[in-house]
């Protein structure tokens, strides 16, 4: 791909990319939230028409304005969404679009055959007659890459595609890669984290504000060169947090003193009375960072929202800083003991029309000094604004610019002053650091650590793995609402949580 | 009830059916590729209108229903273009549609024919039929021997339930419906597909309309609808956007409607007014549990954009 360039509305999304993949590798394609990862590769599989620049295949010039066009010339790609027909069956949904030669009956025994060979020669079972809705994550990813060779691509597009993943499903995700590149497929690998290109990559391309910044092939590639290509002068990466792990986690736990958040038993059902929580017990003492490992939608969100009164338990109590959840209404845990990190900033977090100073009080509006016998103190709210704009870098015009200007990356540091702003006893955090730039990571990393060095009891509820073994003390893993097992620092292996987020412990 | 007015009975409940199957198949068909077209009752107002003027000034009933069936086409065509070219919002453009439907019915009848004291006639539709299988006992006479909407009705609803669940077309019509951008990601045509069924659904709609003046009235008169479009947008969801429930759904209404006139001819101490809302209560009492868990297609009523960026 030659000086591809990309603009929506005024943004530059890509400005004059680069992009060179060879047979036979797998090309790692890293940068930050916003680099233009996914868009150079929608610009290749035909979703977005690029406003300038060529793509060349083979060493012939290729125009390609749709995905039927990528298909054709043997591109194939697995977008971080997936885009599965839900009700559809897993063989229908792989030859949707492909099984034209038979179109007036449809019989689907030959292409069943087909799909079962392709899943033995790459190494990707999983059951053609099964609902895709009822699948796995690692299932329903399996799929969307049979869908791509079942189309005889010979250049594979995976967009963050270990997000979701155990780590025992990332490792058989990369052997079957390698016997595509060993047959003589390309692939192309989009992620944000370094770990993941290291080990499973041949080249690797960095890109930087839609612009390619180096290509290496990965002998001559460090972690701390990679990331420095990442963030630019940003950062000072030597010092990061992110190479400095046991460094940077401080003391241990103070557990002679009561634990801050205490929950007994806990159980949640949903509307349709299933439990979304079921008998959770767990602890946060002061000083101490407790994670929450899981694929997501195994009762992440029951639970946070039981800590903060949002969903009232069936069974059990909760009880933060001696204070019963149950007797507390959510705006009184805001003001004196918690802060929340939602995991859905935009619908649980973020008031778009509202201004961008009343989103960073919201919660301790009704709190002096914002507010005053039930009026707002706006000079104070906006001295107060002011002064998290510029803390936490949040680029806007003042606290008076509407919310919605905001981009994702920014609304998400408004949700993380909000949090650390005022002394809370526990702060709930619901994967904290989706979207946001390695700087801004690393910012929130060190805000929890300050937290916790000040003796605050912190739930760090989060998808990313690698977050949560950098920073806890303790991780507990989730599964269909369960606890399935607590692991102490020293005993961290990401294999072992792996098994207890597959549920390995609970179904046995 | 003796066996001949059994036999009428049956006869007039198939006659019925045929305006509500033919609209909420329209509907249904629409709506598998995402679009939810509530301008039922315009586009039968139209077609009521525009197939008992082509009749009329043609002398030929069969002009009269191509004529209904090209302006349902071009009605379904204008939504299809607000909603999926321009990506305005489905609603508000079937409204304004039914409104059109509405006025432009009356207006062009009072174009064609003006005012008169006597008002023009069309012949009802001839009864077709079949020969052999119209000497059935009962059944004959009840199926087999009626006129060629009506086996257009059977027809299409079987020929919808075999395209949509049989053939590849319809496992990737009913994928545009649940999820275009997979469907577009393999390389499915989206927005012909989305054209073609909403032009489709008009068509059908319309001929549901010519059928009245044909059958019932021999002439067009406002309103001549009488909600049957509205009433299809409630037999769709009821039948689950399936073809065959959809039938099944119709046609217990169209008994209840039937047997709740059959009771008002005859005679009863209920108040008439109960009797007119029988058939809405009831078939809402049958089909709610009847179909409860059956789902709409997940992406009815939303516009699809390619290039739209998933909102962080």
């Amino acid at each position: 791909m030659q000086a591809v360039r990309k603009t929506f509305g005024s943004v530059a999304a890509l400005n004059e990319v680069n992009l060179h993949i060879n047979r036979n590798e797998i090309h790692g394609l890293l940068g930050g939230n916003g680099a233009g990862k996914t868009t150079l590769m929608n610009v290749l599989y035909g979703l977005y028409k690029p406003d300038s620049g060529q793509i060349w295949l083979d060493g012939q010039p290729v125009e390609i304005h749709s995905p039927r066009d990528a298909i054709r010339q043997g591109i194939g790609m697995v977008h971080q969404h997936f885009l599965q027909v839900d009700s559809y069956t897993v063989l229908e949904n792989i030859v949707l679009g492909a099984a034209i030669k038979n179109r007036p009956t449809m019989q689907l025994a030959e292409a069943e055959q087909r799909v079962k060979a392709l899943a033995g020669r790459f190494g990707l079972a999983v059951n053609p007659q099964a609902t895709v809705e009822d699948l796995p994550m690692g299932a329903r990813q399996r799929v969307e890459i049979l869908k791509a060779l079942y189309r005889g691509i010979k250049i594979l597009i995976l967009d963050e595609p270990t997000t979701n993943l155990t780590p025992q499903e990332v490792d058989s995700l990369f052997e079957s890669l390698r016997v595509m590149v060993s047959q003589g497929m390309s692939v192309v690998f989009i992620t944000h984290k370094l770990g993941e290109v290291m080990s499973a990559c041949d080249r690797i391309t960095v890109l930087r504000e839609g612009q390619s910044v180096l290509t290496l092939d990965r002998a001559a590639a460090s972690p701390e060169s990679l990331v420095q290509a990442m963030v630019g002068d940003e950062l000072d990466v030597a010092g990061s947090l992110l190479f400095s792990a046991d460094k940077a986690v401080g003391d241990a736990p103070d557990r002679t003193q009561p634990p801050i958040l205490d929950l007994d038993a806990v159980t949640v059902r949903g509307d349709n009375r299933q439990p979304l929580l079921q008998a959770c017990s767990l602890t946060v003492y002061p000083r101490e960072i407790v994670g929450i490992a899981g694929v997501a939608g195994n009762g992440q969100r029951a639970l946070a929202e039981s800590i903060l009164g949002l969903q009232a338990p069936s069974a059990g109590r909760i009880s933060i800083a001696g204070t019963d959840v149950a007797q507390t209404p959510t705006v009184k845990l805001l003001e004196k003991l918690v802060s929340y990190i939602p995991e859905d900033r935009l619908q649980d977090g973020f008031l778009p029309s509202a201004s961008v100073g009343q989103n960073l009080i919201l919660g301790r509006h009704r709190r002096e000094p914002y507010s005053k016998n039930g009026f707002l103190n706006w000079p104070v709210i906006n001295r107060a604004a002011r002064r998290l704009i510029g803390e936490y870098k949040i680029r806007t015009l003042g606290p008076d610019d509407t919310g919605a200007n905001l981009s994702g990356g920014n609304i998400q540091r408004v949700m993380i002053a909000r949090a650390f702003s005022f002394p809370a006893r526990l702060v709930v955090a619901h994967n904290p650091t989706q979207g946001l730039d390695i700087p801004s990571i690393e910012f929130v990393f060190s805000k929890l650590l300050a937290h916790k060095a000040a003796g605050g009891a912190t739930l760090l509820i989060s998808e990313n793995l690698d977050e949560l073994l950098l920073l806890c003390d303790r991780i507990a893993t989730l599964y269909r609402g369960q606890i399935a097992g607590i692991l102490e620092r020293e005993a961290f292996d990401k294999y072992e949580i792996g098994r207890l987020m597959s549920g390995a412990r609970i179904d046995s | 009830m003796d066996q001949a007015q059994l036999t009428n009975f049956a006869k007039l409940v198939i006659l019925a059916l045929v305006p509500y199957v033919l609209a909420s198949q329209g509907t249904m068909l629409g709506g598998r590729t995402g679009i939810f077209n509530v301008a039922q009752e315009g586009i039968m107002l139209v077609g009521a209108s525009v197939g008992f003027l082509g009749a009329y000034l043609s002398n030929s009933l069969l002009v009269g229903i191509l004529a209904a069936m090209l302006v349902g086409g071009v009605f379904g065509l204008a939504l299809a273009y607000f909603t999926t070219t321009l990506r305005m919002n489905q609603f508000v453009i079937g409204l304004a549609l039914f409104f059109i439907g509405l006025a432009l019915s009356t207006l062009l009848f009072k174009f064609a024919i003006g005012v008169t004291l006597r008002p023009p006639l069309v012949p009802t539709l001839p009864n077709l039929a079949i020969p052999g299988l119209a000497r059935l006992p009962f059944l004959g006479e009840v199926l087999f021997n009626q006129n060629g909407l009506v086996y257009l009705t059977f027809i299409v609803s079987a020929l919808l339930y075999y395209w949509l669940y049989q053939t590849s077309f319809g496992l990737e019509l009913r994928a545009v419906g649940e999820n275009p951008k997979a469907a577009d990601s393999l390389g499915v045509n989206v927005t012909l597909l989305r054209y073609g069924t909403a032009i489709a659904g008009g068509m059908l709609m319309g001929i549901a309309g010519a059928y009245l003046p044909m059958v019932y009235t021999g002439t067009f008169t406002e309103g001549i609808v009488q909600g049957r479009g509205w009433l299809a947008i409630a037999l769709t969801f009821f039948g689950g956007w399936r073809p065959h429930l959809i039938f099944l759904g119709a046609l217990f209404f169209a008994g209840v409607e039937v047997l709740s006139l059959r009771v008002q001819v005859i005679g009863s101490v209920v108040p008439y007014q109960i009797l007119l809302m029988l058939p809405y209560v009831a078939t809402i009492l049958v089909m709610m549990p009847a179909f409860k868990g059956v789902r709409a297609p997940a992406f009815l009523g939303q516009n699809y954009d390619r290039e739209k960026r998933t909102q962080v």
